[in-house]
């Protein structure tokens, strides 16, 4: 397959896409400022998402208030960041887009992790004709055009929620979160079969084989906890690659739908007032901006920390 | 030989895998199949039409797959009875608008890449090299989205240079408007890629400047620049180039956001409208013509590979 040629050189020559300056410096430390900074982000990302129905000064993210519309109040005291078109409070709906944009990404890389994860762990561990059928599924998977992808199965799946009730559960989140799932499945694969392959030929496997260990034994005590590092390293950045997706398929009208906010939405619905009102804009690009690169640099830190190679989704 | 037979094979089956699975994709919840193709609400002489146009519609799917594809093969995409347009005229229209916003961003990725990566590497750890490697971890997080609307309110808004709508000119009617023109939406998707190749060409030419052809040059006397340019850099675009053609088909997806963006008359405009409007043969059209680019271009790079790296070009005889 001309992607993997390709694909399995680049993984080859990857050693330094984990990324910083001073590759030496910042391990022995226990916390490089880089992940404080990301790790408070997120953390108060989270909680703020997580508890805006409870919290007093988190507006509903749909409550108009009055004498606000037409981008009435910029960023202040009042209106953190600013109002909306329809008075609404910018500020509230980032945060509510947080949940949104953050649970989305989230479930989709854990389905991709269980499918992807399974698929890798038994192509790495097993080999022979399991692996090729896998490998040349992964590929395939991988020569997908994923926009076109995307936007036609969220597209299809809205009509089909719509013609029959069999499938009337079938919400835009639901679409959504199955498609990113779908496209994290194959990198996924990729990287733990990888990782299963070198784990598989090391020692303490062949110890614990040798003492009479049962496959399911070797697998779940001796291989899986050894790829955990790697699993949170990918799981990281794919929530990062994941993000930039969703915000783009929002933007193109192809996430959750109106008046739910996401921040790709947001972008979409506020651009063409961006001269008057900067805030309604810039805000929601900042806060995706600020997320991505948390999530970019935990997983590269914790890439560099265990020696991860295959990082990179 | 056999190695060109082979990789002719593994396109077919991708290819046919893909437009298949694409087409199967199409028909998702849809009763009538014969009125996606019309466009919606029409009349039904129009559906009489379309059914007269494509008789197979009530065969199996496989059966309709087989029809696509020989009209494919004989270059006829069909026609686009929503927008009354043949899909090849569509294509003539709009290809060179989707394509120059991704030859220009892969040309502005380079452009800044390669001075980049080179100089970091040769002066590694200096000040250009911590600088650079912080931005690009920052351009690296930032999504062309958010770089379209940086460049629209910092750029176009300020400087009347830049037009905040994009139109199409040809670079051959008018080089300085095309310039002005692709310039935003170029370089929204370009400053991501121009941050991701210096990463790698500073990481391969790192290992290339410690090997011992490049001691022997210094021993030499050769001058610094030439070493640099015309020994290490060749021995070190490998996985630059391996990028390039992988972020082909991804900057598809960044090229259909930044011609919504710009409002550029793209493939990637119409894709979106015809997913909405579920134009079938648009869809599978522009699949299939995605698919055939991103072979082509990993074959062309394959290619290069050789030209590029004498080491290579005789690895591949002796094999």
């Amino acid at each position: 397959m001309s992607t993997t040629a390709t694909s399995s050189t680049l993984d080859a020559a990857e050693p330094s896409a984990a990324m910083s300056a001073s590759p030496q410096k910042g391990s022995r430390k226990r916390w490089h400022p880089t992940t404080i900074f990301a790790s408070i982000w997120l953390g108060a990302l989270t909680i703020l998402a997580i508890l805006a129905d409870y919290l007093p000064f988190i507006r509903g993210y749909q409550e108009r208030v009055k004498g606000a519309s037409r981008f009435q109040f910029g960023p202040g005291t009042d209106f953190l960041f600013g109002s909306d078109q329809l008075g609404r409070d910018m500020f509230a709906r980032c945060i509510y887009g947080a949940q949104i944009s953050l649970r989305v990404a989230a479930s989709s890389i854990l389905l991709g992790l269980l499918i992807g994860g399974t698929m890798g762990l038994a192509a790495g561990y097993l080999r022979g004709w399991f692996d090729r059928v896998i490998s040349i599924f992964v590929d395939v998977l991988l020569a997908f055009p994923a926009l076109i992808i995307s936007i036609l199965i969220v597209g299809r799946f809205d009509v089909l929620s719509a013609s029959s009730s069999t499938f009337s559960w079938l919400t835009r989140t639901w679409s959504i979160t199955f498609v990113l799932g779908l496209l994290s499945i194959a990198p996924i694969a990729r990287i733990v079969r990888a990782q299963t392959l070198s784990l598989s030929q090391r020692e303490f496997v062949l110890a614990a084989r040798s003492l009479g260990a049962k496959n399911s034994r070797v697998i779940f005590r001796e291989i899986l906890p050894n790829l955990v590092p790697a699993m949170t390293s990918v799981v990281f950045t794919g929530i990062a690659v994941l993000l930039v997706a969703e915000g783009g398929l929002a933007f193109l009208g192809y996430s959750v739908k109106p008046p739910s906010p996401s921040w790709g939405l947001l972008v979409s619905e506020n651009r063409e007032r961006i001269q008057e009102a900067w805030w309604a804009t810039i805000f929601p690009c900042i806060m995706l901006f600020l997320t991505v690169l948390s999530f970019n640099m935990i997983g590269d830190r914790v890439a560099r920390r265990f020696d991860i190679r295959e990082a990179a989704l | 030989m056999r190695y060109t037979l082979q990789r002719v094979g593994q396109f077919v089956i991708v290819f046919v895998i893909v437009t298949f699975v694409v087409m199967v994709a199409t028909r998702i919840g849809s009763k009538d199949v014969a009125r996606d193709l019309a466009g919606g609400a029409v009349s039904d002489a129009l559906i009489e039409r379309v059914n007269n146009d494509y008789p197979y519609l009530d065969k199996p799917l496989v059966v309709q797959y087989g029809y696509w594809l020989k009209d494919m093969v004989t270059g006829n995409m069909g026609t686009s009875y929503a927008q009354s347009q043949d899909v090849v005229d569509m294509f003539k229209q709009r290809l060179p608008v989707t394509f120059f916003v991704g030859f220009w961003a892969i040309f502005i990725g380079l452009l800044i890449a390669v001075p980049l990566g080179v100089y970091s590497a040769y002066r590694r750890d200096g000040w250009v090299d911590r600088v650079s490697s912080y931005i690009s971890f920052a351009f690296i997080s930032t999504p062309p989205l958010v770089f379209a609307v940086f460049l629209i309110y910092f750029v176009a808004l300020r400087l009347d240079v830049f037009p905040v709508l994009s139109d199409y000119v040809a670079p051959w009617d008018n080089p300085v408007e095309h310039a002005k023109n692709f310039f935003l939406p170029a370089l929204s998707l370009g400053m991501g890629l121009a941050a991701i190749w210096t990463r790698f060409l500073r990481a391969d030419m790192i290992i290339t400047l410690q090997s011992d052809f490049i001691m022997l040059a210094r021993a030499k006397g050769m001058s610094p620049s030439r070493i640099l340019w015309r020994h290490a850099l060749r021995a070190s675009v490998l996985s630059l180039v391996t990028s390039v053609a992988l972020q082909v088909s991804s900057l598809v997806g960044g090229a259909v956001i930044a011609e919504q963006f710009f409002g550029l008359a793209g493939i990637g405009t119409r894709l979106v409208f015809a997913v909405q409007a579920n134009d079938i043969l648009v869809i599978q059209a522009v699949t299939a013509v995605l698919v055939v680019t991103v072979v082509a271009v990993n074959l062309l790079v394959d290619l290069l590979y050789a030209v590029i790296d004498p080491r290579i070009r005789h690895a591949r005889v002796f094999a």
